[in-house]
């Protein structure tokens, strides 16, 4: 931002420096809740709940990580968010690049019918559709299955998928499809062999949208699971709702739970957060 | 654009999937859902119900409990939504005040958005506890409380409102925050510049200029965190399961309770259809009138 010299400089100099100190408050205010959490995850057992509580452990321990060993149970949970999340993702994206591609290239009547229809989708409370679909599912059979939960999940991420899709697709020139249709490619060929490779880009960020949705996901996997297919973050809601809450526990399942996400956002911090904003922006 | 008849079938061909997943999984529950709150089925056997005409809405409108849930869904949208477009806005005008430089600030804003709403609600359930809770003390150790256990966060009725929005204020403002910062990136420094010449101070040229200027950009926000929160659940429910005596029961969680723990299929259709119908009618209102698709809602 070209900031012209104009009279106070030296103003502009503390002002930006209040701004800084302004930030780094917010900063420290905002970080703390996960700091606490990290830091109460590796609590001896007996300190998680002491009181006066301690910011960061008297002393350094794996006692909760370890103590998760006690629960045969975790590990099958994560195979199953695992499993639900990609199968979600896969499926939302065979139908959503499509879809995305017709509508917006094409822009049809019945495209943008579509595209409205995808938006007030996003603002159907999941309770209202959770409970029909579970009655759906059940006679299907596929209460308690992975794919089951994950076509419960696609329907949050397949409009997600489209509104997102959509926008990138409109950034790819249209002159790259005209030049493989006149080299003799069908409409198909150019699409797969040609615009989808230029479009990966976008197609990977939509993936980690869809893929997030759906690990960090509750209402549904509560509803379409009882133990066979149940995901982390019922798991981890079920620990809460017992009677005496093992907080330690608790704490170190959430940090391993969250550790994939987070190490995911940070490797595509900037893309995503585009993605996001992107999507928010339009929609 | 040379849009062939073929063009057109073309296009449908490659619609149909995504339409028809979204007719069978999303359109016919939600049919089903309709049916489901004019009949008197239960949940253990959903097809044995009777039609029973508008009875289940009549009686849950009568329901002082009904009532009250939909209170407290308008007051806890009413809470969250201006709490995170003020902090939103503010941490991206900081943001922006030191340009590029605040990308470290902005990765750290960005990691809430990946975390699951469930972790973030047990996280403040933890917090907030009102023995253990690390809030309470850090209150009492810089002066503001005596006794560290005098808050009962989520316990206390008349507070529990205020205390189940706190984790999902925290969870949002982030995005707010980078959307409207994206928003900001797209007005003209020239414009700025002009009314700094003007004289213009910097809370003139925001009043006057920027934020009339972001309109668009808040006016999406809005719609989207207003939805959001008018249906949330995760938070709310893992903190308190919408106690204590259904203190804290929104909409989401009544709907919720009437059919899973009570097993009452027509009488929580009923409420869902109303609370489905009262979201579309005002997201429609809303984007019509607010977001207003069109004018220059891409610009960022």
């Amino acid at each position: 931002m070209p900031s012209t010299a104009y009279p106070a400089r030296r103003r502009i100099q503390v002002a930006r420096i209040a701004v800084v100190v302004l930030l780094l408050l917010v900063l420290v205010a905002y970080v703390f809740p996960y700091a606490y959490l990290l830091g109460t995850s590796f609590k001896q057992s007996g300190a998680t709940l002491g009181v006066p509580p301690s910011i960061l452990p008297p002393v350094w321990s794996l006692d909760n990580y370890t103590g998760l060993g006690n629960h045969p149970e975790i590990p099958q949970t994560f195979v199953n968010s695992l499993a639900i999340a990609v199968l979600s993702t896969l499926l939302a994206l065979v139908l959503g690049v499509p879809a995305a591609y017709a509508i917006s290239w094409y822009g049809t009547g019945a495209g943008r019918v579509f595209f409205v229809i995808a938006l007030v989708v996003r603002m159907v409370p999941s309770v209202s559709i959770a409970i029909p679909l579970f009655l759906m599912l059940g006679r299907l059979g596929l209460i308690d299955s992975w794919i089951g939960v994950a076509l419960a999940h696609t329907t949050i991420n397949l409009p997600l998928s489209i509104w997102l899709l959509a926008g990138f697709f409109e950034s790819v020139p249209h002159e790259l499809e005209e030049a493989a249709r006149v080299d003799g490619c069908s409409r198909i060929g150019a699409l797969v062999r040609i615009i989808v490779p230029v479009m990966v880009g976008g197609i990977a960020v939509t993936a980690v949208f869809a893929f997030l949705a759906s690990w960090n996901e509750y209402l549904f996997a509560l509803l379409l699971t009882t133990n066979k297919a149940q995901t982390v973050p019922v798991l981890i809601a079920g620990f809460n709702t017992q009677y005496g809450v093992d907080w330690g526990l608790m704490t170190a399942l959430s940090v391993l739970y969250s550790l994939p996400v987070v190490l995911l956002s940070i490797g595509l911090q900037r893309k995503v957060v585009a993605g996001m904003t992107m999507g928010a922006v339009k929609g | 654009m040379h849009v062939r008849l073929n063009d057109r079938a073309f296009a449908l061909l490659l619609l149909a999937p995504a339409a028809l997943f979204m007719l069978v999984l999303v359109a016919y529950p939600l049919l089903d859902l309709v049916r489901n709150s004019f009949f008197n089925g239960m949940l253990s056997a959903p097809d044995a119900g009777h039609f029973v005409g508008l009875d289940n809405y009549a009686s849950a409108i009568a329901s002082p409990q009904f009532s009250g849930a939909l209170a407290r869904t308008i007051l806890y949208t009413l809470i969250v939504v201006p709490c995170e477009l003020v902090l939103g806005i503010a941490a991206a005008l900081l943001f922006n005040a030191i340009g590029q430089r605040s990308a470290i600030f902005r990765t750290v804003f960005a990691f809430p958005l990946m975390i699951a709403p469930l972790v973030a609600g047990l996280l403040w359930k933890f917090l907030l506890s009102d023995n253990f809770g690390v809030i309470n003390w850090i209150l009492h150790w810089v002066g503001i409380l005596r006794d560290p256990t005098s808050i009962s966060w989520l316990s206390d009725p008349t507070l529990v409102m205020f205390s189940v929005a706190i984790p999902d204020i925290w969870l949002t403002t982030s995005f707010v925050a980078l959307v409207v910062y994206a928003g900001l990136q797209g007005i003209p420094g020239d414009i700025l510049e002009a009314a700094t010449i003007d004289g213009a101070a910097y809370f003139q040229r925001l009043r006057y200029v920027t934020l009339p200027l972001l309109r668009p950009v808040l006016a999406v926000v809005l719609v989207i965190r207003g939805v959001d929160a008018a249906k949330t659940f995760d938070v709310i429910w893992l903190q308190t399961q919408g106690g204590p005596a259904f203190a804290s029961e929104v909409l989401s969680l009544q709907i919720y309770r009437t059919t899973i723990r009570f097993g009452d299929l027509g009488q929580g259709a009923a409420i869902a259809t109303m609370f489905l119908v009262a979201m579309t009618v005002v997201s429609i209102v809303a984007v019509a009138r607010v977001w207003r698709p069109g004018e220059g809602a891409r610009r960022a």
